[in-house]
């Protein structure tokens, strides 16, 4: 089997080889057969004339033996007519003779011959017996002349015989030529049938298990494809297409050992790109976070010192020093929301800042959110509004994270708001409270709306001078509202003023009914 | 003489000095301490009335000594306000964890801290 596979053809010229050699078998068979046949029956016409010569040669011993009656006939009756029947047995014996002459081969000739010339003789005889009686001295020479005739007629009869024997002979021969020859014809038929369908059975055995054999490996080894290892090789003896088959699946296995490699390789590099990554974002965040309450323990002293002279600890506050100790404290407040949002965003960066969930009154946060912004509102001169529907229930969220979110959203609103109003608004839509707060402001461009919720992104960076701000409280909102599992957008018109919205789950962190 | 003592722990000689003036106008009596271990230390010997526990501080941080204090039966029952900078959401649990009676946040107000100060520990008058 796996010498055929190895046989360096194709699958095709196997086949056509294999079955050129049992059509082989069977034509070689067929053309015995052919030949057998010819051959019996040309011995099957030798037959028939070795006994057409059997036949002659019987009548010519009849008519020898008539022509013997008719000679003693003669001789008894001395009648001349008798010579005349004598005569035309003579004839027919003659006739008899020249036929079988004719057909008879080398070896009978000599037979036919002296068969001839005893029968010269015997008509000599005759003819003298006919003198004799036509000269009336047949009396002398009766005894002589029939003596003679019966020498001759036995001589005669047993050369004929020996031509019947040799014909029986041959006829013997050819009885038996024929039978073996049908014996031979049997035996050989059947020994090529049977090789033949051997052959057949072994060619189509071996062929189809070379073709078997290796399918099944590529089975195998597709199947090990398949399950992603690409370690193996398929071996084959083949040199036929399955042969160049298994190259190609090798060299594809290959291909893909490669990829695969690379595939690890990259995987590796990222995933120790991403380590390196990580550990940095870490280290970030920590650096933040330190910083933050670096800068938090000395912002503590100062904004307590300050509070304890504003608040008489050290004794009367001099009318002019009210002024500008109001002054440090706004801006020792606004120091410190910069550093609390730098600290949340690093918080919310490194993945440490978690939500405190409690139930909630969307019109009482409002309320309070409303109550330490307005002082800012009458300052500008803003009307300063809030529209909760009716239908707004008890809610449940990070009540702290989500003031935060508001605080920053209408102190934004009245930051960029010059006249007209600012409002806060809150409505149900379904499971979902959406709070909005709005305003007749300087409004956003269309193409920096995208930019809005980036870090450190204001709509110009000369806002950020003007107005103040880290520009980090709108991601810092965008990011709390999302860890609510809500989400934020805004609707603006340059000159005419913007809304901000943004939705969360009524009930954070409950299944929805 | 029904004085009532309070033992602030904080390494800021600043905030220390805000305290130690803010009380001064009160009838408290201040004891103070800069650091975890020493904290503990004065806790357990003086046995103030309340303690006030910054959460940074150096050999002990300021959960740490606070679990240690309430393991104790000389003081599992003094009241401990957690003084942390970290204003975030988890803080006031973790400090709540570790066994603190209230939660201030720094920067805290001068004006807020009296006010803690007084729910826990009603001055005498």
């Amino acid at each position: 089997m796996r010498w055929v596979a190895g046989i360096e053809a194709s699958l095709h010229t196997k086949l056509m080889a294999a079955f050129g050699v049992v059509t082989v078998l069977f034509v070689a068979m067929a053309a015995f057969g052919v030949h057998t046949v010819v051959k019996t029956t040309q011995q099957a016409k030798l037959l028939d004339e070795a006994h057409q010569r059997v036949d002659w040669s019987q009548q010519v011993e009849q008519a020898l033996a008539r022509q013997m009656q008719f000679s003693v006939l003669a001789l008894l009756s001395q009648d001349e007519a008798a010579i005349a029947r004598i005569l035309r047995e003579n004839n027919r014996f003659n006739e008899l003779l020249a036929k079988l002459d004719a057909v008879e081969r080398a070896e009978q000739h000599d037979l036919v011959e002296q068969v001839r010339v005893s029968q010269d003789e015997a008509m000599a005889v005759v003819a003298d017996i006919a003198n004799a009686i036509r000269d009336r001295t047949l009396g002398n020479v009766t005894r002589e002349l029939l003596a003679h005739q019966e020498r001759l007629d036995v001589e005669i009869g047993a050369r004929v015989a020996r031509l019947v024997d040799a014909e029986q002979r041959r006829m013997g021969a050819l009885r038996d030529s024929i039978a073996s020859a049908n014996r031979e014809l049997l035996v050989t038929t059947g020994i090529l049938s049977l090789s033949a369908v051997l052959l057949a059975w072994l060619c189509g055995f071996v062929i189809s298990w070379s073709v078997i054999v290796p399918v099944r490996e590529a089975q195998g080894f597709l199947d090990h494809v398949a399950t992603g290892s690409f370690d193996r090789r398929v071996v084959l003896p083949n040199r036929d297409e399955f042969g160049a088959l298994a190259q190609r699946m090798n060299r594809m296995s290959e291909e893909l050992q490669k990829l695969d490699r690379m595939k690890v390789d990259a995987a590796t590099e990222l995933a120790q790109l991403n380590t390196r990554l990580e550990r940095a974002s870490r280290a970030k965040s920590e650096f933040l976070s330190n910083m933050s309450h670096e800068l938090r323990t000395p912002l503590n002293a100062i904004l307590g010192f300050t509070e304890m002279i504003a608040d008489g600890l050290y004794g009367e506050v001099p009318e002019e020093l009210k002024d500008p100790l109001n002054d440090v404290q706004i801006n020792g407040r606004h120091l410190l929301r910069l550093i609390n949002e730098v600290l949340d965003l690093a918080k919310i960066e490194a993945g440490h800042m978690e939500l405190a969930l409690d139930d909630y009154s969307p019109p009482e946060l409002i309320g309070a959110v409303r109550t330490s912004l307005r002082s800012l509102a009458e300052e500008k001169g803003l009307r300063f509004v809030t529209d909760v529907a009716a239908d707004v229930p008890i809610a449940r969220g990070d009540s702290g994270r989500l003031t935060q979110c508001l605080m920053n959203l209408t102190g934004n609103a009245l930051k960029f708001t010059r006249s007209g109003e600012v409002c806060i608004g809150a409505a149900r839509q379904g499971d979902e409270l959406v709070y909005r707060v709005s305003d007749t402001g300087i409004g956003i461009p269309p193409e920096e709306i995208d930019n809005v919720f980036a870090e450190f992104r204001q709509v110009d960076a000369t806002v950020t001078r003007k107005f103040g701000g880290t520009g980090l409280g709108l991601s810092i909102s965008k990011k709390f509202i999302e860890m609510h599992g809500g989400r934020i957008w805004v609707e603006s018109r340059v000159g005419v003023g913007s809304t901000f919205f943004f939705s969360v789950p009524l009930r954070v962190g409950e299944s929805a009914t | 003489m029904n004085q009532r003592t309070v033992l602030y722990v904080e390494d800021n000689e600043y905030n220390r000095k805000i305290v130690r003036q803010l009380l001064s106008k009160t009838s408290y009596r201040l004891v103070e301490a800069f650091d975890g271990e020493s904290g503990i230390a004065s806790a357990l010997e003086l046995r103030p009335d309340l303690i006030l526990m910054d959460v940074q501080l150096p050999k002990i941080s300021g959960l740490d000594a606070t679990r240690t204090l309430r393991a104790d039966e000389r003081t599992k029952d003094t009241p401990i306000v957690i003084i942390t900078s970290f204003a975030m959401s988890g803080d006031r649990e973790r400090a709540t964890d570790a066994g603190a009676s209230g939660y201030l946040a720094k920067p805290y107000s001068p004006r807020e801290l009296l006010a803690l100060l007084r729910k826990f520990l009603p001055e005498e008058a």
